[in-house]
Parts: C-alpha cells; sequence; structure tokens
C-alpha cells in the first residue's frame, strides 16, 4: 500500500474521529477489530499470501475488460503463475476508478480526483494491455477480434467487461445513447439536461452534486421542492445506490435546514426495499424515520425535460373472478402511465451486458454470460469464465462480489490450466455498505442463502458510524491497494 | 494506360483491405459507418442507390419513395421514429403509410448516432 496515501488518509481519519472525541485506538476497539482487520477487511492478507504456490501452467490468458474484475484478476494470475502470459483488452485509460466513491462525489463530500485512478498505473508486472474494445467473439476457434481490427487469439478467455448504462430506452432521453461509468459522457450529461442527474458515472455524480446544492438552495428559500428518485427494472450494478443517493440528500437537507420545504420520494420498479427480508424491514424503517416516501412497482419509461414530468408504467393486480376450476379469485395484472412532477430526478439507468455479447455465442439471450454461479466456469465452452457486473450470476454486481468471486476464479483456472479438479467455490457473498446518512452506514452482508452474514460480531441491521469510518476511509485502500494488487 | 488501370486496380485492393480490417456490426458503440449501415439494412429495399422504389417481397403494387437526397434532417427525425424509443406497450412505433412493421426491424437495434449518420448518408445520395 502507498505509505503516503495512508498517512494522508489516517491524518483525515483521526480528525473525523477527534470531532466525536474519539482516538482512533478506541474506534478500533469499538469496532471490535485490529488495525490490519479494518484495512484489509474480514481477513488476514498475509496469511493468504502464504498459501499461494505459484506453478508452472502454460497457456495464454485474455481478459476482456480491465476494470476493478479484470485487473485483480489479473494480478491475482500474476501471484500464482510462474510464467504468466496474460493480456487485458481495455480501451478507457481510466477503467480502474473507483466507483463506490460516486455516491461520495455526489454528496460533496469527496473530489472527482479522490475516485479516479489510471488504468496503467495499477497494471501487474508482466501483464500486456491492449488499448482496444474487443467486439466480435468467436469462441469456437478461440479468437475475438477488436474494434480496430486486430485479432486476437487465447487459450484461456476471461469475460470481465461489466455493464453499459442504457439511459437510450428510456424516452425523451434516446439521444444520451448507452454509457459507461467513466469517461466524459458529455453526450449522456448533455442529454440530462441541468435537472437530472445520476451517480451512476464518475462524471454524473460530480454534476449530481451541483444539481443538490441547487435544489437544496431553493428549498431553502421556501420553495417547496420535489426530489424524485428511480429504480429501474433490470439487474443494476450496487442495488444500494439508488437509496445511498436519497439518504444522502436526505443528509444534506436536512444540515441546511431545508429539509420540511423538501419532498423526497423514491419510485422503485421492484416491490422490496432489498432482497433480503431483514434489510428490508430495517429500509423501511429509516425511509418511515426519515419521512421519505415510497411507491413500489414502478419503472420510469418518459422524462418530459420541458415540464420536468417523469412518467412512470405503474403496475397492480386486481382481484377479478371466481373461477371454478382453480377455486380461487384469478388475479388480473394492471399497469397505466403515472406523471410525476419534479424538480430533480436522480435516475438509476437500466443496465445491460454489452450488446456484441449476447450477439456472440457466449451470451445468453439477456447478454449476460451464462456461468456455473459457484466456479464461473461458462457453460458451454469449458476454457472460458466470467466475473463482475457481466457474468450471470444470481447476486449482487458489486466490487464486494468481485472480492469473493476473482480468488474463486483464479484458483478454478489455475487448477483447471493444470488438469486437476477445480474446488475453489463462490458461495455468493456480497456486501452493500447502504449509507443512510453523512456519518452512519447500514453494513448488509449476505451469500445465497438470502441471510444477513455479518462479518462482525454486531446486529448488521443496526447503522453504524463506524462502519460509516469503513466506507468512508478503509473500503477505498483495500479496494486500490489490495484486491488490484491481488491481495485482498 | 495500363499502368494507371493497374495503380487504381491496387488503389481499390488497398481499400477494400482497410475496410476489411474494421469490422462492423449496428448497434454496438462502434463509431457509426453509414455505407454499411445502409447496406445492411436498407439497400435490399430502398436499391444502392436510394432509387428503388418497390420490392420484390412486397405485394405487387406497393410502390414507395426514393430516398436518395432527401432532407437529412427530416430523414433522421422519420427513422428515429420508425425505431421508436421505448420497450412497452404504451409507445408503438410510427406507422406512416402501413411501413412500420417493414420499418421497425431494419431501424430498431440503431442507436441515434447510428441513425443521424445513415440520414446524412442517404441524403447525399445521388
Amino acid at each position: 500500500m502507498d505509505k503516503k496515501y495512508m498517512d494522508s488518509m489516517l491524518s483525515k481519519m483521526d480528525k473525523d474521529l477527534s470531532k466525536h472525541g474519539m482516538s482512533r485506538r478506541d474506534a478500533m476497539k469499538i469496532a471490535g477489530l485490529s488495525g490490519a482487520g479494518l484495512f484489509m477487511g474480514t481477513s488476514s492478507a498475509s496469511a493468504e499470501e502464504e498459501k499461494i504456490v505459484k506453478t508452472d501452467a502454460k497457456g495464454k490468458i485474455v481478459i476482456v475488460g480491465g476494470g476493478l474484475a479484470g485487473m485483480s484478476t489479473a494480478a491475482r494470475l500474476t501471484l500464482n503463475l510462474t510464467n504468466p502470459d496474460i493480456t487485458v483488452i481495455e480501451p478507457d485509460p481510466n477503467s480502474v476508478s473507483y466507483q463506490p466513491g460516486q455516491t461520495m462525489v455526489a454528496a460533496g463530500l469527496w473530489d472527482e480526483e479522490d475516485i479516479m485512478y489510471k488504468r496503467d498505473d495499477f497494471v501487474p508486472d508482466g501483464v500486456k494491455v491492449i488499448e482496444d474494445r474487443a467486439v466480435f467473439f468467436n469462441p469456437q476457434e478461440n479468437k475475438l477480434t477488436t474494434e480496430k481490427g486486430q485479432v486476437v487469439t487465447y487459450d484461456y478467455l476471461i469475460l470481465a467487461m461489466g455493464v453499459q448504462l442504457d439511459f437510450e430506452r428510456i424516452k425523451g432521453l434516446e439521444e444520451a445513447g448507452r454509457a459507461l461509468s467513466s469517461g466524459d459522457n458529455e453526450k449522456l450529461l448533455d442529454a440530462l439536461g441541468d435537472s437530472i442527474c445520476s451517480i451512476y458515472t464518475s462524471k454524473g455524480s460530480v454534476k449530481t452534486w451541483e444539481m443538490m446544492q441547487k435544489y437544496i438552495d431553493q428549498a431553502k428559500s421556501g420553495k417547496k421542492t420535489k426530489f424524485v428518485f428511480t429504480h429501474p427494472d433490470t439487474p443494476i450494478k450496487c442495488g444500494g445506490a439508488p437509496k445511498k443517493i436519497i439518504y444522502l440528500t436526505n443528509s444534506r437537507l436536512k444540515e441546511a435546514g431545508a429539509r420540511e420545504n423538501a419532498e423526497l420520494t423514491f419510485y422503485p420498479n421492484g416491490g422490496a426495499m432489498f432482497g433480503v427480508p431483514e434489510y428490508h424491514d430495517a429500509i423501511v424503517g429509516q425511509f418511515k424515520r426519515e419521512g421519505i416516501k415510497h411507491h413500489y412497482r414502478h419503472n420510469l419509461i418518459e422524462v418530459d425535460k420541458e415540464n420536468k414530468i417523469a412518467t412512470f408504467d405503474a403496475k397492480w393486480q386486481e382481484k377479478g373472478p371466481w373461477d371454478p376450476v382453480m377455486k380461487d379469485f384469478e388475479v388480473i395484472p394492471k399497469h397505466e402511465k403515472l406523471k410525476v412532477p419534479y424538480d430533480m430526478l436522480h435516475i438509476a439507468p437500466a443496465q445491460i451486458a454489452p450488446r456484441e455479447i449476447g450477439e456472440s455465442d457466449l451470451g445468453s439471450a439477456k447478454g449476460w454470460i451464462p456461468v456455473n454461479k459457484e466456479t464461473l466456469q461458462h457453460i458451454r465452452y469449458l476454457n472460458v469464465f466470467s466475473i463482475g457486473d457481466v457474468a450471470q450470476v444470481p447476486m449482487a454486481k458489486t466490487g464486494g462480489s468481485v472480492r469473493k468471486q476473482y480468488k474463486v476464479l483464479v484458483d478454478n483456472l489455475v487448477a483447471l490450466m493444470n488438469d486437476k479438479k477445480m474446488e475453489a467455490k463462490y458461495a455468493g457473498y456480497t456486501v452493500c455498505p447502504l449509507i443512510t446518512d453523512i456519518g452512519t452506514v447500514m453494513l448488509a452482508e449476505f451469500d445465497w442463502t438470502v441471510k444477513p452474514t455479518p462479518s462482525f460480531p454486531l446486529d448488521p441491521t443496526v447503522e453504524r458510524w463506524v462502519f460509516w469510518l469503513m466506507k468512508a476511509y478503509a473500503l477505498k485502500p483495500m479496494t486500490m491497494y489490495g484486491m488490484l494488487s491481488g491481495r485482498a | 494506360m495500363k499502368k494507371i488501370v493497374l495503380t487504381m486496380l491496387f488503389a481499390s485492393i488497398g481499400l477494400v483491405a482497410a475496410e476489411g480490417e474494421m469490422p462492423y456490426a449496428i448497434g454496438l458503440k462502434l463509431k457509426p459507418q453509414p455505407a454499411k449501415i445502409y447496406a445492411m439494412e436498407c439497400a435490399s429495399c430502398h436499391g444502392a442507390d436510394g432509387k428503388q422504389t418497390s420490392f420484390s417481397g412486397f405485394p405487387s403494387g406497393i410502390v414507395y419513395k426514393e430516398i436518395a437526397g432527401m432532407d437529412e434532417a427530416l430523414l433522421a427525425k422519420t427513422i428515429k421514429e420508425y425505431r421508436g424509443g421505448v420497450e412497452s406497450k404504451d409507445y408503438q412505433p410510427l406507422n406512416k403509410y402501413g411501413y412500420g412493421a417493414a420499418m421497425k426491424a431494419p431501424t430498431r437495434d440503431l442507436s441515434w448516432d447510428e441513425i443521424d449518420a445513415v440520414a446524412k448518408y442517404i441524403s447525399g445520395l445521388k
């Protein structure tokens, strides 16, 4: 880990702690953690490192996508192979930027520089980068072609290209196109205008903070101000983010003394706040406590930027006529368009796998890459693996999931290269540090069992200041210097 | 004379090879290549020159206008309307002169950028 970075981070943390009249040591004690544990997550990094025995296995490994998943996998492979032959295909020079920080930027807590990281600073030794995008796949011949026309062959392929943000499916935003979280995204921001924002891009999170301040000022001036928030009908990365931005807006409004003039309403497409009942109940309680309204089963389909009206497809069920065969009443699904006026609209966009995957033989009908959810091996092409947001794994698309997946993938790929049985299994662990206020986080951890699986001996449904410290100070270095070096 | 022909031949081979290196498919966020989009999605009905006005796949007697040289902005607007934007029962794409179904399939996967590029291309057809 970068020592200077650590020091500056620790001094920031100490300042925050002293505001609460507490030393760093006291804070660690409260968390029930050692210093290393807090910074490295729940397992000691050095213990893991000792277990790795390098092998001489050979084979050309190509990784499509050099974000957190792809680059961490590349790094860990170099720790496992004596003679690694690894190529990462990634066009974006900022592909490893710290996306979990976008909520912090959008709330004015961090600056854009705090989350921007250069791909080339995180390329592990011995790994080649092709600055291009893989577009055409020919898995029968172990070949792919890039946008610039380069044909790349491989023995083993790892697909980690993430998701695209599908703004163009919303009527009124077609010109926005489909975006990625980093990059200049000028076209997208132009299309969104000055009353619609989204923290799902890094530039967008900067703009969200500008917009939030503008509308908080409006509320402060005494004008009733409507803040509307959405959650789409597709899987999304970080399912907590659409709620985090609500809580942060709420927090900033309270701080400005403008909360009573603001109306915060959440329109999620789903019928619950969280897939785990315990966390769902906790969030519903938080919404009630903070006076945030919510209406389930509303999917954003249209925006009228001029008149500031969002149109949702609202769904419900009605009791139908008696069915004498089933001996029950029929259930009739109904839906209608609902127009909702807003002052500021925050969009969590629909997210899709890159279309080139769905059109190739590697993708499923919906585009996601079908893999065994435990081994991460492709269900048809046994020399292909997938990890991260683009993999068809029925679990949250987060960096927390990737942190468990990449070690499993590397263990299994190395086993395969050595003709051994693949024994590593992804247990479905994921984590959502749900920011509920500036200064508190509920650490929602769970796995395939859909039960809370807390790493700490504390009630996981309680919002805690100590988890805020972890989110605000520890998770970034753990990700940027731990995961991206293949160790944490 | 022979030499010139030969040079031209080589030049054209060079061009084909260069184009061949740049694969293209629609809707993949690639830099739009309007000539290829037109060839793939439009030319079978509208002709390579944009002057075809009937198609053997349609019932006889159905004719439509030449599109070569039409106004770029109008082309872009109309194609976007044919494409529709939203996958929802609430939004039906344009069905002008009954061509909705015929125009939906070829336009469905185009991005706004690709439509703008192909509109410019058609507008420039002579």
